[in-house]
């Protein structure tokens, strides 16, 4: 038999293979216990930090002022109440007294950085003085009680808004935490508290803020991927049965899953590569791929047993695997350079990550598949599968192929204008992009959270914070009651923008102690106009508050401030517009050798880093087609024949954006990803596809027809099934409950639905309508010749008889 | 002197072989006992000092300011003004508290801002608040080196040496959880000279049982015969916020007019 075999080295290599089959398997399974030994090391970051690199000069800047200022990611109660007294009645303020003093009690909440309307001072002025009294202590036992206490946060300007819903249907009890690594509980036990507050009628608590989105996240993801992962794996299999109906057949690629997850998550674990939200999706897209590879495998193997039954099984094995090594090497590069593309892209960390595991995943699904398949099919005897019948005798899936195919072999002009109109929506498609993100839309929108967020959002001034950094060149330079008026006009100026409940900063606070010295006067409430008396003001307000009270909003030597922004929206396109043009204001109207103003903040680093998946996504595809098209124009030797090879890639990339852009999808973290890899899948499509017709049209007879009829039944078949199993590994993601990846997985499967009917359809009608040299075509005047000489030796007619 | 002799005899008796042996533990003084001592310590009527407050957040940046500051006890009652001399832009600012030894009676405080020209009552302060932007609380302030007794239980834990000096190492716990919240601790060690009674470090934790501050007594000296401190610093462990008071020309018994202890005074400066 090995005359029929070219492969010299490659067969020696599964010759030795075949005979340590043993060893090798048993070393095979050691290494995924070893792997996977890592496993528990994992670490889980949720955070939105965890998008974007900690070099990032925009992360960098924003930790410097999150230092200077004691800036953290509280977490949020909000107690609305929609009545006619809103939330200022008896009732509801205890229950604000209530809920603040045990959130003071949870573990990790910092006691003294927990506020409230049950802990905030009243800075009102006197006949003869100023006084600093808590809005309430104790809470309020008459409704008139409460109006007093209505009435003085209407006379307080800076808690409106941020403390105090305008219209009064909320308040906020705000906590910071004392470790963020431990959000997870903490936020846990934010709403075992809220479940055992005391019930009021028409009173809603929501927990929500920074704090609680990441530490639900984590909780979140972690509950989805136990859901998710079984049922990919159960799809795989029931796919896998229907493609053999053998033991080994089910057995061996879930084998290679194994060999394939332990690889990517084990050195994840060993690296100390936390776990991110996409993460989440690696595994299931990790199974949908460690099977494609045992699928053309194992097709090849029945077919080689079912051909050559005279074989003796170990012959079969070396046989299979010195034919199919080389194409599906290939395969598994391309799928790589997909991955690596993401990686080397220098996008957003996770995924970064996430590319460069997949690929480590896939090359451990390739070792796997070309040592521990062979060598564990050596363990039993060769058992012909009852559904690989060769070509003569063709099952239903067999059949599907290849009317599919013929059809595109009679209609190439008509599959071609499809093709062509896809292509030109999807280009149309793609300038119609939104590029658009929201760290809350990884939830579902029934969560909790979710609809905490909107809710404090519309009745709030806004979760999402966007600081101003203004300085000054020297210590105490914000004494000076110019630099404060610029400050006061920015704000004014900020509040104008889009999606701005309003600001905070320092020179608030100046203009009510100004007025709390002048008898409370409204008039007062501005700025004074003696630099020595702002000082005095600081010292005054020191009077009565902690050491660190300002530290929010001014550094320690009155240098720098902070103008807290917030903002009622995370979403990227609308806090574009307003960063844009707070820059603009800050350059054209602000900044001058005395006062110089940066923008900040959450809302700013989301920005950076949002900023960066278009620029990631168009540069990650572009490796990604230029490489995969180098690889299979070195595979085929033929330029040509590599460009014929991305037909599948640019009719899957094209649709799926045309999908996007028209139907309002938006280019986000999970949607970016979809590209790249959809390009190192659907070229797989195209290369088993080149490779078969070249290889009909040397070694074949007959017309071009008469030559594909062997392609659809078994490469055909065989690619129908890899589509199966890749688009229900990408598909089951829809059942997660994070949007990015049922976005993610949904458009991905699209693809692969794509790349498989181009590559039975659209290739093969390219082929027959232009005859290209590259694929073994004759030139016109060889053909004739040829024509004479040629005795079919199948034909449709024999095929169908085989029926 | 009386009580100062007797302290001495008690140390003595402390340091004697019977003290060290397995009966020390028994031998320890009560928690309460000490307290009384701590108490009983004199302080001088009248004290008039500078003191240097430097203030340090986490990033170590620094604030200083310059103070003159007198206290003088009008019976029980306990009167302070302190008036800052650095830097320029508050300068001639003063401050003046009147503590009164009833328990539900209110302070009385008044700050004079001269850029305003204007002396200003200001509410009468919480107990746990913090005082003038330092790390130590009013009540921190107004106890001085001395301690509320009837705030806490006291338990002596044990003897601790700190800077070569044999010290008690007593806990107190806040007697009720209001008493806690009202003074901001939940629990608070202190190391006190077995000597002198005064208190040489004390931690505390939080209400919620954080480690909250670290207070560090340095430069004790006796001056007219009464053991003066020269430098309080406390550092706050959750915020890393710091403060020292560093105390210069103490001085004790000066006569120090009525006067100094009015509106008009804030006024006038120092």
């Amino acid at each position: 038999m090995s005359q029929a075999i070219d492969h010299g080295r490659a067969e020696q290599f599964f010759w030795w293979v075949t005979a340590h089959a043993k060893a090798l398997v048993l070393a095979g399974v050691i290494l995924i216990g070893s792997l996977a030994a890592f496993i528990p090391q994992l670490t889980m970051d949720t955070s939105a930090d965890s998008f974007i690199a900690k070099d990032n000069p925009a992360r960098v800047y924003r930790d410097q002022v999150r230092k200077v200022f004691g800036l953290s990611d509280p977490f949020v109660i909000a107690v609305i109440n929609r009545g006619a007294t809103g939330v200022f009645n008896p009732e509801t303020l205890q229950l604000v007294q209530w809920l603040t003093d045990q959130v003071k009690t949870i573990p990790n909440v910092d006691p003294d950085r927990v506020m409230s309307l049950a802990t905030e001072n009243n800075i009102v002025g006197t006949a003869d003085g100023m006084q600093v009294k808590k809005f309430f202590e104790p809470p309020p036992v008459t409704q008139s009680q409460a109006d007093t206490i209505r009435a003085a946060i209407a006379d307080f300007p800076l808690y409106q808004g941020s403390l105090v819903a305008r219209d009064a249907t909320a308040t906020l009890v705000t906590a910071e935490v004392l470790d963020e690594m431990k959000n997870e509980a903490t936020y846990q036990a934010f709403m075992s508290l809220v479940q055992e507050a005391p019930r009021l009628p028409g009173v809603e608590l929501h927990v929500a803020g920074e704090g609680a989105i990441s530490g639900y996240l984590f909780n979140y993801i972690d509950h989805d991927a136990k859901r998710i992962n079984p049922v990919v794996a159960i799809v795989i299999t029931i796919v896998l049965f229907i493609a053999f109906r053998t033991v080994r057949g089910m057995l061996l690629p879930n084998l290679v899953v194994l060999g394939t997850a332990a690889a990517a998550f084990g050195t994840m674990a060993a690296g100390g590569v936390p776990f991110y939200v996409i993460t989440n999706g690696l595994l299931s897209i990790l199974i949908g791929m460690a099977v494609a590879e045992p699928i053309h495998l194992l097709t090849h193997y029945y077919e080689v047993g079912r051909a050559h039954p005279h074989l003796t099984h170990q012959e079969m094995i070396v046989r299979t695997m010195s034919e199919v090594w080389k194409p599906l090497t290939m395969t598994i590069l391309t799928t790589v350079v997909g991955f690596i593309s993401l990686y080397a892209s220098g996008g957003m960390p996770p995924m970064q990550y996430f590319g460069l595991f997949a690929s480590i995943g896939i090359m451990g699904a390739w070792g796997y598949g070309l040592v521990f398949i062979p060598a564990a099919l050596m363990l039993v005897r060769f058992k012909p599968s009852p559904v690989i019948k060769g070509d003569q005798a063709i099952d239903r899936y067999g059949q599907l192929v290849t009317a599919l195919g013929r059809f595109a072999i009679h209609r190439p002009r008509l599959i071609l204008s499809v093709a062509l109109v896809v292509a030109v929506l999807g280009t149309i498609g793609a300038f119609r992009l939104i590029i658009e993100e929201a760290m809350i839309e990884n939830f579902q929108h029934d969560e909790p959270i979710y609809r905490a967020d909107t809710v404090i959002n519309q009745v709030m001034d806004g979760t999402n914070y966007l600081d101003i950094v203004v300085e000054t060149p020297t210590g105490e330079g914000l004494f000076n009651p110019d630099a404060l008026h610029r400050i006061e006009a920015l704000q004014r100026f900020v509040e104008t923008l889009p999606g701005v409940g309003g600001t905070t900063s320092v020179v608030d606070y100046v203009k009510q102690m100004n007025r709390s010295i002048n008898e409370n006067r409204k008039e007062a409430y501005r700025i004074p106009d003696n630099r020595d008396l702002v000082a005095q003001l600081f010292l005054l307000y020191s009077a009565s508050s902690d050491p660190t009270d300002f530290q929010q909003e001014i550094d320690y030597d009155y240098r720098r401030a902070n103008i807290r922004t917030s903002v009622k929206t995370s979403h990227y396109v609308n806090n574009r517009a307003v960063i844009e043009r707070v820059e603009r204001y800050l350059h054209e109207q602000f900044n001058t050798n005395e006062i110089v103003g940066h923008v900040s903040g959450r809302v700013n680093v989301n920005h950076h880093w949002l900023e960066t998946i278009a620029s990631t996504h168009f540069v990650s595809e572009g490796i990604a087609l230029v490489i995969s098209w180098l690889m299979a124009s070195w595979l085929f030797r033929s330029l040509g024949a590599g460009l014929f090879t991305l037909v599948p890639v640019f009719a899957s990339v094209l649709l799926v954006y045309g999908i996007m852009g028209f139907g309002g999808i938006w280019l986000a973290v999970g949607t970016s990803m979809f590209a790249a890899i959809a390009t190192g899948l659907a070229i797989d499509f195209g290369q088993h596809t080149t490779q078969r017709i070249r290889e009909l049209m040397r070694s074949g007879t007959g017309t071009f027809e008469e030559r594909m009829v062997h392609f659809f039944p078994s490469t055909g078949r065989a690619l129908f099934f890899n589509f199966l199993a890749m688009s229900l590994g990408f598909g089951t993601l829809m059942i997660s409950a994070v949007p990015p990846l049922i976005r993610f997985g949904s458009l991905v499967a699209v693809a692969m639905a794509v790349s498989f009917l181009a590559s039975i359809t659209v290739m093969p009608a390219l082929a027959t309508m232009f005859r290209p040299r590259f694929l073994g075509f004759a030139t016109s005047d060889q053909e004739a010749a040829q024509a004479v000489q040629l005795n079919p030796v199948l034909s449709v007619s024999t095929m169908k008889e085989g029926r | 002197m009386r009580s100062h002799m007797q302290n001495l005899i008690m140390a003595l008796f402390l340091l004697s072989p019977l003290a060290v042996s397995d009966v020390a533990a028994e031998s320890l003084l009560a928690g309460e006992e000490i307290a009384r001592r701590i108490n009983a310590r004199n302080e001088g009527e009248v004290v008039s000092r500078f003191i240097t407050m430097a203030m340090t957040d986490r990033s170590g940046t620094e604030r200083v300011r310059e103070t003159k500051s007198i206290r003088k006890y009008f019976g029980k009652e306990k009167r302070t003004i302190i008036f800052y001399l650095s830097p320029s832009n508050i300068k001639d600012t003063a401050f003046l508290t009147y503590d009164y030894p009833e328990a539900d009676r209110d302070d009385d405080q008044w700050l004079y801002l001269p850029a305003a020209r204007k002396v200003r009552r200001i509410s009468a302060s919480d107990r746990g608040d913090y005082f003038l932007g330092t790390d130590f609380t009013y009540e921190d302030i107004r106890k001085e080196t001395k301690v509320g007794i009837e705030d806490y239980s006291w338990k002596t834990l044990g003897e601790e040496t700190i800077d070569g000096h044999r010290c008690f190492l007593v806990e107190e716990i806040p007697v009720t959880d209001k008493m806690a919240k009202e003074l901001g601790y939940s629990k608070v060690q202190s190391w006190i000279d077995a000597e002198i009674w005064m208190v040489r470090q004390a931690k505390y934790w939080d209400v919620a049982a954080n480690p909250l501050k670290t207070l560090q007594v340095r430069e004790i000296t006796l001056i007219q015969d009464i053991w003066t401190a020269h430098q309080l610093s406390v550092e706050n462990h959750k915020t890393g916020h710091k403060t020292v008071f560093t105390f210069k020309d103490v001085t004790y018994g000066q006569s120090v007019k009525d006067e100094m202890f009015t509106e008009d005074a804030l006024r006038r400066g120092y």
